[in-house]
């Protein structure tokens, strides 16, 4: 009766851009970063579209669409029902539809990013929606975030503190927060960045070309 | 007994369908005047159940189950909800929340669902939720029957989680309310079949239409 044939590869049947995610929480620079990321990946010839989860507006994708960085038609939002977490995991099908879309108005599309909406540490993407993700934690929302070992924290593919350039005025010590970052993550990635000046965006677009772009 | 477990196990909101995101009017209706008291809330989807759900989603739900061997038959049935649903966001929303539904359904294996999901995506199918559920659901083994009341249910289940999310209700006492309508889906799905197809429940279309003219929203409709 039931001829279920998921088959191993299941994903790559549907998609074929690499899908990766952004999450993290509220204003740590997610947008930030994507808007210094597009120019930096587009640069590389990456054919790429975003997908933004905003909370209660459409100010992410709003911000994008006006940044005249990328086509207005190139960047979705969807709604997350009041709940940022379960629309990138616990039921991603949303998301993994508008990724879908993108993908179908845009033969040759290479990269779909998706932006979460900010969240707390415990914000994690399904693997049924990217293959690879980034938490973005910043200096500013206090050096002692990576020692409460969230699972957004710990479980992504590559951690980003963000705005280094704040350390200073919010007193915290970049290379030990930095160093305990890389310690509780068991010596996975982490990169620093300032999304104001563009200091680590290609350090993040190299992790990227390799974990998912298969470029050097 | 599985065609009885095929249904629960689709009516649970653990099975990803994007129907979460969906308040479907509510959003707009509480924040359109005062507070809904539980028992307005209550009345609300009791007239969405009797006026959308029975007349409406049901109907199509139950033919294209029928029609599900037979895609172009389907996609009749898909024109014929996109015509009979009155305010944008209700056609939007089921289009993507069946879209959603479908996502999950290809990525499991679902028989029949990688079709209907390549007809939508030509833009040879609209892909209501109704008529994905009726070949998605088909496709994984469910009844009519089951199929009709796992719509139901998830009809009652989507308005008062939304309404919990939105502050309308507390999580406990929504509960009583579903209690309170559950015989509601039950008597209705009972009922013929009628020959078309209706929708009528101003309220919520009004309240749905100006909440898609609004910047400041949780959900998507
Ligand atoms: N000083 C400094 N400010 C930054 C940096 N990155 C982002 N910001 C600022 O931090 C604020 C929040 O940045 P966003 O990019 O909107 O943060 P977000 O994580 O996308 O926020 P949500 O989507 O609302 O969760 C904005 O005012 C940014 O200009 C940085 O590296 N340094
Ligand atoms: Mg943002």
């Amino acid at each position: 009766m039931l001829e279920f044939a998921p088959g191993a590869d299941v994903r790559r049947q549907t998609a074929s851009a690499a899908r990766i995610g952004v999450g993290g929480p509220v204003g740590s620079g997610k947008t930030a970063l994507i808007e210094r990321l597009i120019p930096v990946l587009r640069g590389r010839g990456v054919d790429l579209a975003v997908v933004t989860n905003d909370l209660v507006t459409k100010e992410d994708a709003e911000r994008l669409r006006r940044s005249g960085l990328i086509e207005p038609e190139r960047v979705s939002a969807v709604e997350a029902g009041a709940c940022p977490h379960t629309v990138i995991r616990e039921d991603p099908t949303l998301n993994m539809a508008a990724g879908d879309d993108l993908e179908a108005r845009f033969p040759g599309l290479e990269l779909v990013v998706f932006e979460s909406g900010g969240d707390n540490l415990a914000s994690t993407f399904s693997l049924d929606l990217v293959d690879w993700w980034m938490f973005v934690i910043d200096v500013a929302g206090g050096d002692d975030i990576p020692r409460k070992r969230g699972p957004g924290v710990l479980k992504c593919d590559l951690l980003v503190v963000n705005k280094t350039d704040l350390a200073p005025h919010v007193g915290v010590d970049l290379e030990a927060m930095l160093g305990e970052a890389i310690a509780v993550r068991g010596d996975r990635p982490v990169i620093a960045t300032n999304a104001r000046s563009g200091e680590g965006v290609e350090a993040v677009a190299d992790m990227i070309g390799r974990a998912v772009l298969f470029s050097e | 007994m599985i065609s009885q477990l095929l249904a629960i196990w689709q009516a649970d909101a653990a099975f990803p369908s994007g129907g979460f995101a969906f308040s479907n009017g509510l959003e707009g209706l509480a924040a359109a005047g005062d507070r809904l008291s539980s028992d307005e809330l209550e009345a609300v989807v009791e007239a969405a159940l009797r006026r959308r759900w029975a007349t409406a989603d049901r109907v199509a739900l139950a033919r294209a189950f029928e029609a599900a061997n037979d895609l172009d038959a389907v996609a009749e049935i898909d024109r014929e909800v996109e015509a009979t649903m009155l305010a944008e966001p209700f056609r939007l929303g089921s289009r993507r929340n069946g879209a959603g539904l479908l996502a999950a359904h290809a990525r499991i294996g679902t028989p029949g669902a990688r079709d209907w999901q390549a007809r939508v995506r030509a833009g040879r199918a609209l892909g209501h939720l109704a008529t994905t559920q009726a070949v998605v659901w088909s496709g994984a083994g469910l009844d009519r029957s089951g199929a009709v009341l796992a719509s139901g249910y998830m009809a009652v289940s989507g308005f008062m989680t939304a309404a919990v999310r939105l502050g309308v209700i507390g999580a406990i006492a929504a509960q009583s309310t579903v209690r309170k309508l559950l015989p509601v889906v039950a008597e209705l799905a009972a009922t013929p079949l009628p020959g078309r197809i209706e929708s009528f429940s101003f309220r919520l279309d009004i309240a749905a239409t100006r909440h898609a003219r609004g910047d400041l929203r949780l959900f998507a409709n």
